[in-house]
């Protein structure tokens, strides 16, 4: 049965799968030929001045890009099954149905690691290219809340196309934004490093939350 | 014989906007039953009450003594339901869709469904989303024909259907239900389609069960007795046995399950003058309306 859902979620994501992670190493790549660049054309002195002591933060064009990476994926996703209330097919599947929607949710945060992991292993190999270890570590502690703003949004995402009713979509919105707030916050280069490991334990409790519209959705809530 | 689905004290409200309040419906196995109600009696509440998809405010449904709000997936496995539409996983194209419901059946015929869509001269490779109401109508019938359930939920199957894939549909359901005594508990708004296909017809209106009984016997003991008044102005008094009384201008269409014999009484005891009074054969839909009134 499981390999059934597997086939299912792997139809409606293969394309953004390939699509989003193109996107992702392309942004990486990008921002690799903006450091190469700024590296011939300022000098490798300014371009460590600016670095170590103006706070320039060479990665920042990545910030954005999980986020929506992990929007695209979860509409992708969720959005085909609310349509004409289709997950009224999923839920009907001689399977219990919070393993159905977990399992769901197993595939596209899977989706997500591929997608981020291989950006993530290229940023931190290339960073280490070009940079000494202090600076690619201050850099992965700094892109970490990032990526994980790129799975609570698709959470949100979940929880909110599976909403029955349109208002608690709303209420979803605003926890989800100042949710994604927290992990967007401007900071140092480094900054985060106190919270990155609660920000991670946060975003894999978070991972629980469409189970509650589900239940809405089955109570019959309209 | 038992009964395959069984709700009993059933009472659901929308907010405070009651639906039905002790509500008892049972569907015997290896019968049709048609449900019958006009847009809001209900239908598609009770369709999703016994499907899981709403608690209902009080009472319980079972179907094989499970309750509904907690079917155990081996049950599950024993229901085909299709909902109103048709609706299917519409990004899937004829072959997918085949493939993922086949991991979940482990007797899953894949045959029947070939069949089917082999009638629909389209290739394995056409998505749902592309097709017309009408071969998605046949594809959800396949694959409902291709788990081999024990009791088929039909939400309003004949929904955007044109008359002659309606016939089909009917028509391949009801040879498949009664070769393998499958039970079948269905909603349609085409009355006509019922006729050809139930044995039992549950009727509802507002609130309430009108009628629950083999359509045969509704058919026999339900009466239409149409006549004219001579005096248009004339307001006639409902009686106890009368169902429903439908007047324009003089014209009297008069609903029973009482006899000729006691309409007659009636007229005479009250005095009333009338002309051309006669009994009319109705079919299902005419029954219907007589029953539920044309508002």
């Amino acid at each position: 049965m499981w390999k059934s859902i597997l086939y299912k979620e792997w139809l409606k994501l293969r394309w953004i799968i390939l699509i989003s992670t193109a996107l992702g190493i392309m942004a990486v790549g990008s921002l690799f030929l903006n450091v190469q660049h700024d590296f011939l054309f300022m000098g490798a002195m300014t371009y460590w001045y600016n670095t170590l002591f103006l706070g320039v933060q060479y990665f920042h064009l990545l910030k954005y890009v999980p986020l929506v990476i992990g929007i695209a994926i979860g509409v992708a996703q969720y959005f085909p099954e609310t349509v004409n209330k289709r997950i009224k097919l999923s839920f009907h599947l001689p399977i219990n149905e919070n393993k159905i929607l977990l399992l769901m949710m197993l595939c596209g945060t899977t989706t997500l690691l591929v997608s981020f992991g291989s950006m993530f292993l290229l940023f931190w190999g290339l960073s280490a290219h070009f940079f000494p270890q202090e600076i690619v570590y201050g850099a992965i502690v700094s892109v970490t809340p990032w990526f994980l703003s790129g799975f609570v949004i698709y959470f949100f995402i979940s929880l909110i196309v599976m909403e029955p009713v349109w208002k608690y979509w709303i209420l979803y919105g605003l926890i989800g934004y100042a949710f994604i707030g927290l992990y967007l916050e401007p900071s140092t280069t480094g900054g985060y490093e106190p919270v990155v490991l609660k920000f991670a334990l946060l975003t894999v409790l978070l991972s629980l939350s469409s189970l509650f519209s589900a239940y809405r959705f089955r109570k019959g809530e309209m | 014989m038992s009964n395959v689905i069984e709700c009993n004290n059933l009472t659901h409200y929308y907010g405070k906007k009651m639906v039905y309040e002790n509500l008892n419906i049972h569907v015997r196995e290896g019968s049709i039953l048609g449900l019958l109600g006009k847009n809001g009696a209900g239908k598609t509440t009770t369709i999703n009450i016994l499907n899981g998809f709403l608690q209902p405010r009080s009472g319980e449904c079972l179907i094989y003594n499970e309750n509904t709000q907690h079917l155990t997936p081996k049950t599950k496995a024993r229901i085909g339901f299709l909902i109103e539409g048709h609706v299917q996983y519409a990004f899937m194209n004829i072959h997918q869709i085949e493939k993922f419901y086949a991991g979940f059946y482990p007797n899953w015929k894949r045959e029947p469904y070939w069949e089917l869509m082999k009638k629909l001269k389209v290739l394995p490779t056409q998505k749902i989303s592309s097709m017309s109401c009408g071969q998605r109508s046949q594809v959800a019938l396949g694959l409902i024909l291709a788990q081999d359930p024990d009791l088929l939920i039909l939400d309003d199957f004949s929904m955007g259907l044109d008359p002659g894939y309606r016939r089909l549909f009917i028509d391949y359901l009801r040879e498949y239900a009664k070769a393998a005594n499958k039970t079948i508990f269905t909603t349609s708004h085409i009355i006509q389609d019922m006729e050809r296909l139930i044995d039992d017809v549950l009727i509802m209106d507002y609130n309430r069960v009108l009628a629950q009984k083999p359509v045969k016997e509704f058919m026999t003991t339900f009466k239409q007795f149409n006549f004219e008044l001579l005096n248009a102005d004339l307001e006639l008094k409902k009686e106890k046995f009368i169902v429903n009384l439908e007047k324009v201008k003089n014209q009297i269409e008069l609903y029973t399950y009482d006899s000729e014999e006691v309409v007659l009484n009636y007229l005479a005891s009250n005095g009333i003058g009338y002309t051309n009074f006669r009994k009319v054969e109705m079919t299902l839909e005419d029954a219907f309306i007589g029953l539920t009134g044309k508002y």
